[in-house]
This record gives structure tokens, sequence and C-alpha cells, in this order.
């Protein structure tokens, strides 16, 4: 199960918590915003996070990298500096592309939390 | 736990040729018709068509309405299910996704299943001009509408960020009502949870294995207990997934007759996919299968020869953490379901621990053989479909009763 309540920290549970009753609202750009503005946080709050790795197609990739991008879309340049940047090409979000980003964020910082536990 | 078939329509080209037989093409969509009204006899519930455009050798399933049209009158009880319509406007229209879903459905009495999505390939994406940035959004825009279409009269019409139309009365309306079961492609984690909240079934592309289902079952039924925001007028709680399919007396058999299928399945699959070598596919030149038989990729190479018999664990043992990456080596692997009864049986009874909904078989694939696909079916069907049925009508329905307990939503699935 996996549910904000479930995040640690603070200040990535309550930016989670906004995030979802934002989504639940139809507020699809706010929730986007909030969850981009997580994301980032949590590189911060743990910086060996930006070190981690996967492989793709023979080539290996920052972790962070798997951020999806669907209109709010992080900077292929700012991933190997170690400082994330996430753009927005337009304001409105779609309520199915809030959600994805909510489950991938969400998940991301669990994944994280269980990882380090 | 029910089943179903899956069809892409592939068809390689041969390797030692720039061009397919004159007669291959009519070939594998009378193979498949036959396949499927052999399904229906035995019982198989489900049969699902792709939508594909270009993507030569992968899928030649452009027209999955045409052929669920024919199959509507040459079957009689198995749903004819679109895996999936691609509905952002540029690829159809929704008015005439409304109305042919709506047409399908009078035609097969009531047996259509609305599955639906984006496609990722750039072959597609750019063929339509569809932006692969706002995909998801014209998805979701372009759906809701088509189900207010089959539930309106008239529809109110429609202003939108990707298509607009006036008011009109859209006819004919589904005789399923409010409309048709719905299901959405999910190839990732995310996607599922996405349908979920969506109230829609989740066709899953990743090839999950039974361990990695059960957590997903689990999520994915407290969602639409908790959080759903459904699209649609009724919900179909549904999780399906694939497997690659071939059986026969012995596991080397099988895995003989499976042939480079799954393998093929992953390869071009991931051809397409890859923005990198899909880009660079030359309509009507490339020979797919011939590229696919040179690689140099020695580790694919060895599917083929390693292909089956891999239990779960050690088909997740070294595979790639990325979820599509990992799907196409899951599909190469195969393993799965290939194989005997008894080997068949094993498997699928730890999926059906699980509480999986609805396993779907690849059979047709790469270059395998009409005749061994029949009799695979035809051994399924006879041999492990009853009792698998048997415990779907009481254990399955009941837990499921369970999960959807306190659900407030009209509920139009046929699990």
């Amino acid at each position: 199960m996996a549910r904000p309540s479930d995040i640690r920290n603070d200040e990535l549970r309550a930016q989670l918590e906004a995030a979802f009753v934002a989504m639940r609202a139809g507020r699809g750009g706010e929730a986007v915003k909030t969850l981009a503005a997580a994301y980032l946080r949590f590189f911060e709050l743990f910086p060996d996070a930006k070190k981690e790795t996967f492989l793709f197609r023979g080539f290996t990739i920052p972790r962070m990298m798997r951020w999806p991008n669907l209109g709010a879309n992080l900077k292929p340049e700012s991933a190997p500096s170690g400082t994330p940047e996430i753009e927005f090409e337009r304001d409105r979000f779609a309520a199915s592309e809030a959600m994805t980003y909510y489950q991938f964020v969400l998940d991301e910082i669990l994944a994280k939390q269980d990882a380090d536990r | 736990m029910k089943f179903g078939l899956f069809y892409e329509l592939q068809l390689p080209k041969p390797a030692d040729a720039d061009d397919w037989d004159p007669d291959a093409e009519r070939r594998i969509f009378h193979d498949m018709l036959d396949q499927v009204e052999l399904a229906d006899s035995l019982g198989f519930d489900y049969v699902f068509e792709v939508e594909h455009h270009f993507l030569e050798e992968y899928s030649h399933s452009s027209t999955p309405e045409l052929m669920m049209a024919a199959l509507s009158q040459r079957t009689k009880n198995i749903r004819l299910s679109h895996g999936i319509v691609l509905t952002p406007p540029r690829y159809n229209h929704p008015a005439r996704v409304a109305e042919r879903l709506a047409a399908l459905d009078i035609l097969s009495n009531g047996r259509v299943e609305f599955g639906s999505g984006e496609s990722a390939s750039e072959m597609e994406l750019g063929g339509f001009g569809v932006e692969r940035r706002l995909k998801k959004a014209m998805w979701e825009e372009a759906t809701r509408e088509i189900l207010n279409m089959m539930t309106q009269t008239p529809y109110q019409g429609f202003e939108g960020e990707f298509f607009s139309m006036p008011s009109r009365n859209v006819v004919p309306k589904p005789v399923q009502k409010p409309h048709p079961p719905l299901w959405v492609a999910a190839s990732r984690r995310e996607t599922t949870m996405v349908a979920a909240r969506l109230g829609m079934g989740s066709l899953g592309f990743g090839f999950e294995t039974p361990e990695e289902l059960g957590e997903r079952t689990q999520e994915y039924y407290r969602l639409i207990r908790e959080e759903l925001m459904p699209i649609g007028h009724a919900i179909n709680p549904a999780l399906a997934v694939l497997n690659t399919f071939m059986m026969a007396d012995t596991d080397e058999e099988a895995m003989r007759r499976s042939a480079n299928g799954p393998a093929f399945f992953s390869y071009s699959l991931g051809y397409y996919y890859n923005p990198a070598v899909g880009g660079k596919h030359k309509p009507g030149v490339s020979n797919v299968y011939r590229d696919f038989l040179n690689r140099s990729d020695e580790t694919a190479s060895r599917q083929i020869e390693r292909g089956g018999f891999l239990s779960p664990e050690q088909i997740a043992s070294g595979e790639p953490e990325d979820e599509i990456q990992k799907a196409l080596y899951r599909a190469a692997r195969s393993g799965n379901a290939i194989g005997t009864t008894e080997s068949l049986r094993r498997t699928l009874l730890k999926y059906e621990e699980q509480n999986l909904d609805l396993m779907i078989f690849v059979a047709q694939c790469g270059d395998r053989r009409h005749e061994h696909i029949m009799e695979s079916i035809e051994k399924f069907g006879k041999e492990l479909l009853p009792e698998f049925r048997e415990r779907h009508l009481t254990n399955h329905t009941k837990w499921r009763k369970e999960q959807l307990r306190g659900v407030d939503m009209p509920i139009n699935s046929s699990i």
C-alpha cells in the first residue's frame, strides 16, 4: 500500500498530501507543480539519490531521469550536474497526467525510504 | 482467472527476400479468424487485438474494428476486445470511435470491450502528427468524450483542447449500458494505478511475475475502493497480464514450436519503440526480421537458445530495471506459458494464487506456424481451461466481490 501518510519526512509528506488534494479536486496543474517541487526537494533532502543510476538500452542513466516528461520536463543537462531542474511547457495538466506524476513521486520517495531502512 | 488471446498480426519478412509472399497478409488475417473461432468454441473468454499503424512486420493490425466485425459473425461467446484503440483525435475522430464501437457491440450482441491508449512509437506519432508530450492529455480528453457520446442523447457537444464538435446525436448506441467495459494499456506500475483511479481495467503489457502481481493487485483494488475518479459512467475493475504461449506434448517440443516468436516479438517492439532505432526505419525497404537474425547482440541471440523453462525467479535475475526494458526482456525470455499441460498448470496456478483476473496469451508472433497455434489452443481449451473456469466461478468471483464491497459506482465488467 502506498499512501502519503507512509512518508516519514514531514515536508515531503505535506507536499504529497497537498498534491493529492489538488489532484482529487481536478486541479491538475497545481498538483503537477507541487509534485515537481516535491521531486526536486527529495533530491535536496536525500543527495545520495542523485548518484543512483539505472541501465537503459546499454547506457547508464541517472535514476532521476525516470521522471515522466509529460509537459513538466526534466532538463536532461541538469541531471548530470546534480541539480535537477524541471521546466513547464504548459500550466494545464489532465487528471491522468497528474495521477501519473503523483504515483511516480510517491513510489520514488517510498522506494528510497525502504532502501535506507 | 479468465483467459484470452492477443493479436498484433505479426508478419516477419522472409530473411532471404526483400518483400513478403504476395499471399502472406491474406493468410495471417484468415489464420487469426480460424484461431479465434476455435478458441471461442473451446470456451476462451477474450480475444484482444491491437491497433497499430505503419509498424511493418511487428504489427499489421491497423483495422481491428474490421477483424472484430468479421469475428462477431464467426463466434458466439468470446469477448471482442480492443487492446487497444488509439484515441488521440489525430488517429481517430472520437465520434467515429464511438460509432464503430457501438456498431460492433450491436453486431456481436454486446460482446465488445473498449481498451484505449496512445501508442509511443515514432512511426505512429510522427505519421499522424501526434505530439508525444501531449498524447496522454489527448487520450484522456478524447476517451472521456467518446464515453459521453455513447451515453448522451443527444451528445451535448464539446469545446476542448484537442478536438471540438457541436451537439449531435451520435448513433448507434451500444447494446451494453452505459457503455462497454473499459481498459487502458499499462506497461508501467504507475499506469496500472492510474487505471485504477480512473476505474479502468489495466491491460498489463509488462509481463509481470506472479510475485509483482500480488502487490499490484492489492494496490489496484485498494485504489478502486478508496481513490476512484472514474473517466466513464461505469467502472471495469480488472487486471490482465500478457504471457507468451505455446503448448505441446513435451516441453522441448513446445519450445521448438515456439520458435523465435517471443524473441522477435520483443526485438521488433524494441525496434519501433526506441526513438533512436525506430526513427531510422525505412518504410517499405527495411527488413526487420533479417536485422533480428543478424543482430550482433549476443545476449539477444542467446534468448532464442535458452528461451524457455525459466522460473519467474530466473527470469527476474539480471534483468533491466527500467520497466519497459524489463517487459521486452521478459517477452523474449518467454518460459512462463510455453510447455506441457503440467508445466503450464504449475505456472498459471501461481498467477491464480495472486488473484489475477485475466491472463492473455500471445500465441501469434514471429514465425510461429498456424497449425501449432491451433493445436495449442485446442490443448489448452480441453486440458486446462475447464479447471481454471470452475475455480474462477467460485473462488475468484467471491474474492472479487469482497474487494469491491462498498464501491458505489455502477460496474460493467465481464470478469
